[in-house]
Formats: C-alpha cells, sequence, structure tokens
C-alpha cells in the first residue's frame, strides 16, 4: 500500500532544491515545503490531533494548503474541505456527514460564521492567518520542529479527503477518498497522459475539488513542479501559463470556453509551453476546441468521469474526429455498461445509465454504506448520467438522469435551490433548472410561481438566495410563470421548463 | 463600518488581497476576487447591507468592477437614499 506522504518525501531526497510549488507569485523549493509539512504535523500533533481525525477546512487555494494536505496524510488524518462560500447551515450539516472534529480556517470565516451564530465544534479550532478570538494561531507552527513525526498507524487506507457531492442544506454525499485512492487516481493520470517530473503542472480550479487535488498531488509524488491557481480568470491564466512554463494540465470546459475567447483577441502572447491540455466536465464546442487546438500548440484530450469514479473515459482530439461527441474509451483501470431501465445490458447505440466499474472508484460515502450500495449494481457504479457506447467501445454523454445543474463545472442540486427559495411565504412553488449560458456552460436558472394576491420581486428573491445559498448555487435568471408545466398525473415536467419560459416570459 | 471595508469584507471571503495591492484601483473581477458566479451573490449582499439597488446602468459599467469607484458609487447613492 503506497502512502502519499512517503512518497512526497523520497520525492524531496531526490530533489530538495527543486520549485515543488508556485502559488501567487510566491515559489517553494521541495526541502522548504517539506520543512513545511514537517512543522505542522509537528504542530497538529502537539495540539491533539490525533490519527483518524476529521478536520474541516473552508479550503482556498495556498501553498499552506497544500502543506496541510501532506501533514494530513503524515498523520493519517482526513480533511473535510469545503467552499468558504457555503451558508452556515450547509456547513454545519457538512461538518456533521463528515464528522469533522477540528476546524482550520481564516479570520474572515471565523467573523462570518460568528456574525451567523458561530460554529461549534468538538475539538480545537485554529486560525491559519492571524489572530483570533477562541482559535489557536496556525503561525506557531513555524516554530515547532522540521523533524518529521511518523505516525506507525498510517497504512494508506484511511480517509484523506471528504467531498461533499452537494453544498445541500438536505443530505450531501459525503465521498470518502482514502490515501490509496487518491496515489491510485494520480498514477492512473500518469500514465494516461504521459506525466514525468519534468511536467510543470498547472492546478486551477479550487482544492475543495478533487480535480484540483489531484493536480496538486501528482506533480509532488515524482518530483514535478505543482503550479497552483490562486483564483481563475482567463487572464491569469495565460499569463500563468506563459510566464511558468506550464506544461500539463486539466481545467474544466467553462474554464476553457472563456480562454478560447481571450485567445481570439488581438495582443495574446504565444503560448509554446504546454504539451498537453486536458476538458473535463462538460465536451467543448468544436469551435472552441479548434481555437484552443490551434492557439495552445498541443495535445489536446477530453474526459469523462464522476467524482466516485473519477475519470472513466478520455478521448484524444485527433481520435474525436472520427467520432465526433464522443466523450471517448474507457481508461485501462475502468469498464463502461450501459444498463436500460430494466437492469438488462444496453444494446450498442442503444440508450441507457452509464454504469462504471474501475480500480479508481471512491471508498464510499462515508457513515453511509447502505447509500453507497444503493448506487452500485454489483461492482458497477450508477452514475446518474444518460448515454451509448457505439460498436467500437466509444462512450456518448446523452443527458442526464438525475436532476443536476452543472455551471462552470460545479454541481448545484435544483432542490437546494427550491428548498430555500419556497421558504418565502408568497412562493406558491417553484422549480430550477438549468439555463444554456456561453461561459459557464449552464446557469441555475428558477421558475416562480406566487401565490394569488402576493407580490414578490425578484429582488426579494435574490436576497433570500444570497443569504442562504452559496455563491455557485445563486438563479442568474428569474421567471415569474402563472403555472409549473405538468402532465395529467400532476407531476412537474422539468425538461419542458426551458420551453415553457421561452414561450411565457419572451421579454425575460 | 465603512463602504470599502464592508467592500472588502465581501472581496475577501474566498481569497485574502495582498497587502501590497492598491486597493482604490483594484479591479476586482479582471483579478478573479468575484467570479461570474459569485458576482450575483456579491451585488445582493452589497444592496442588502446598504439598502440601496443598483441600477442594469450601474451594473453594466466597467467601474462597477473598480473598488474605488464602487466605493463612491454606493456613498453617494446612500446619500442620495438618506436624503430622500
Amino acid at each position: 500500500m503506497k502512502k502519499l506522504a512517503n512518497l512526497f518525501y523520497d520525492a524531496v531526497k531526490l530533489n530538495p532544491q527543486k520549485t515543488a510549488i508556485w502559488c501567487d507569485n510566491k515559489s517553494v523549493a521541495y526541502n522548504e515545503l517539506a520543512d513545511l509539512v514537517s512543522k505542522y504535523s509537528n504542530f497538529l500533533l502537539k495540539n491533539k490531533v490525533a490519527y483518524g481525525d476529521h478536520i474541516g477546512i473552508p479550503m482556498n487555494n495556498s501553498i499552506e494548503s497544500v502543506a496541510l494536505i501532506l501533514s494530513a496524510a503524515n498523520l493519517g488524518v482526513g480533511l473535510v474541505p469545503i467552499n468558504p462560500t457555503l451558508p452556515l447551515d450547509a456547513i454545519k450539516t457538512a461538518f456533521s456527514f463528515g464528522n469533522v472534529k477540528h476546524l482550520i480556517a481564516r479570520q474572515a470565516f471565523y467573523e462570518q460564521v460568528d456574525k451567523s451564530g458561530g460554529l461549534n465544534v468538538e475539538g480545537e479550532k485554529f486560525c491559519i492567518d492571524g489572530e483570533y478570538d477562541n482559535t489557536i494561531p496556525f503561525s506557531d507552527a513555524l516554530n515547532m520542529s522540521c523533524v518529521r513525526p511518523i505516525i506507525k498507524e498510517v497504512s494508506g487506507d484511511e480517509t484523506l479527503i471528504i467531498t461533499m457531492t452537494s453544498g445541500s442544506t438536505g443530505s450531501p454525499k459525503p465521498i470518502d477518498l482514502t490515501q490509496n485512492n487518491k496515489y491510485q487516481r494520480a498514477i492512473a493520470h500518469i500514465s494516461l497522459y504521459h506525466i514525468t517530473k519534468e511536467d510543470v503542472i498547472l492546478a486551477a480550479t479550487p482544492l475543495y475539488h478533487s480535480l484540483a487535488e489531484r493536480l496538486v498531488i501528482i506533480p509532488l509524488i515524482i518530483g514535478g513542479t505543482s503550479i497552483l491557481l490562486p483564483r481563475f480568470t482567463p487572464n491569469i491564466w495565460l499569463n500563468c501559463v506563459k510566464d511558468l512554463k506550464v506544461t500539463f494540465t486539466i481545467a474544466v470546459s467553462a474554464q476553457l470556453s472563456q480562454i478560447a475567447e481571450l485567445l481570439s483577441s488581438p495582443f495574446i502572447p504565444e503560448i509554446d509551453s504546454l504539451r498537453c491540455v486536458v476538458s473535463s466536465s462538460a465536451l467543448l464546442e468544436p469551435h472552441v476546441k479548434n481555437e484552443l487546438i490551434k492557439k495552445l500548440n498541443c495535445e489536446f484530450h477530453e474526459m469523462y468521469g464522476t467524482s466516485e469514479i473519477s475519470t472513466a473515459t478520455s478521448i484524444y482530439f485527433k481520435e474525436a474526429i472520427n467520432h465526433k461527441q464522443s466523450v471517448g474509451k474507457p481508461l485501462p483501470e475502468a469498464d463502461i455498461r450501459i444498463l436500460k431501465d430494466n437492469g438488462e445490458l444496453a444494446k450498442a447505440n442503444e440508450i441507457g445509465e452509464i454504469a462504471c466499474k474501475t480500480k479508481l472508484m471512491c471508498n464510499g460515502y462515508y457513515g453511509m454504506p447502505e447509500v453507497f450500495k444503493a448506487s452500485l449494481q454489483g461492482d458497477y457504479f450508477m452514475t446518474g448520467d444518460l448515454g451509448y457506447l457505439d460498436d467500437k467501445g466509444f462512450l456518448y454523454f446523452s443527458g442526464r438522469k438525475k436532476e443536476l445543474i452543472i455551471t462552470g463545472g460545479i454541481n448545484v442540486y435544483p432542490s437546494d435551490v427550491e428548498k430555500c427559495v419556497s421558504q418565502l411565504s408568497e412562493v406558491s412553488e417553484c422549480a430550477a433548472f438549468a439555463y444554456p449560458d456561453e461561459r459557464l456552460g449552464e446557469v441555475v436558472a428558477l421558475a416562480v410561481v406566487v401565490k394569488p394576491n402576493c407580490n414578490l420581486g425578484k429582488r426579494s428573491i435574490q436576497i433570500q438566495c444570497a443569504r442562504n445559498l452559496a455563491d455557485f448555487q445563486q438563479p442568474h435568471k428569474i421567471f415569474f410563470v402563472d403555472e409549473l408545466p405538468k402532465n395529467a398525473m400532476g407531476k412537474l415536467e422539468k425538461f419542458k421548463l426551458m420551453e415553457y419560459v421561452r414561450l411565457h416570459c419572451p421579454n425575460d | 463600518m465603512n463602504v470599502q471595508d464592508v467592500i472588502l469584507k465581501l472581496l475577501q471571503k474566498k481569497y485574502t488581497i495582498d497587502q501590497n495591492i492598491d486597493i482604490e484601483s483594484l479591479n476586482y473581477v479582471e483579478n478573479g476576487y468575484v467570479d461570474s458566479l459569485g458576482i450575483i451573490q456579491f451585488v445582493v449582499e452589497l444592496e442588502e447591507e446598504f439598502g440601496i439597488e443598483f441600477t442594469d446602468k450601474e451594473l453594466s459599467d466597467p467601474d462597477f468592477k473598480i473598488v474605488g469607484k464602487l466605493v463612491k458609487l454606493i456613498e453617494s447613492k446612500v446619500m442620495n437614499h438618506e436624503k430622500s
């Protein structure tokens, strides 16, 4: 069993002076990062963080966050990273589902939650960027020993990251990723994209998502260089790729659409360092893909996967010419089946639910073995996505079985938005749905039916959402309708909503 | 709390702004402190905090994205609101 911290410290021995990571104009060599990881590990141990404990962390992209991930691996501690803009109720739910004992956060986070009633944890609270009442300043860690503490119990089988499938105030599914899961996933991508220690690998998505975690772990266990974008804008991305000579990255398709738009404008510097770019989350429009291939001068792949199964299929752009709109063939670690509603295998070119068996499968839903079992059919994980395989084994994505809006690569569950808006007393009923958007792929749209004799403006709905939902869950479009489209049985027909609002709200 | 402090608090929910940055001229959208996903929440929170409402014209003005200019806009709207 491979242990991530051992692999990292091995890489340190071989490359002590090499740049391990760059973030926000600060770079750190392998030996410096190892010192930081050891100091953090010693500091956490001293402050009663023990093997098997879970730490909640509203995570931002920083070298400190990466050092914390490696320290957690070193100590056999689990992290529950969350989006810092989640509303307090969702944070409490996530931490409760993730069995969080301790909390590491920025001052701004503590101030914000204290304004909303505070957040209690059973263990210690640490402030990572200064001092705050009733918290332990993380700066004290810098006075600790830089001798690596070894915890004998660490096997690699323990939880390293628990990532929530939703920012839901309802029932999130806490995806349990062990060190071994993270290792297997890293190795699969290293092999698939021929990544070596010479690569300079860019992570441009938030570290509280598994994609960025993977892109940071890959270089740090093989002696490569990790570039962690503090925040994403197409300009920051391009300048970073050019100035730091990035060779490899995986980006979400919504980011790449924005980058392609920027690349088509004049006065853009030539990019000549990239070896390979991979697009994830959704298929790119052909003109966007062509623009990227032309301007970035590199290999181009697209992939399909979910947080539970990691990458399941991948396609190289030259293959894609003959298999337009395909998301590719399964990785060597994975097998794909298409299952019909009655559970039977679909024939070639027949649409059904995409099911995947893979060595890269997560360890389950933390504390919810029955829920995870229910999402399996035999050894195959039911993705909730619809698609088909052609006679050559290429997978095609056709839509989603489960209700989901993917905005900028982030999943939004419509029920979270609907629950929040339904709390307004003027609302009779409402439905959240995906609305196409050039920059973000999809944005959250909302159709609202107001109770008779009640007045309700968009502003009241926006305020309700701003207070109770995270930034990515905010509705970008709000339509007032007299009723929602329903079938004869009175069941809401969500797939008709787009057409319905076009017809009934032509001026919105 | 003054207008600039409120804006800076909202902008720093996810990322701390570097101390060496000139806040007055900071374009918080171009520099990624608020992205396409976060802009709606940012605007609504400002409106709620100061009891004002931005017009579509104000929201689409490039000056809206500059911290110093946004501070002035909010101050003038708050003053007009109080007068009326």
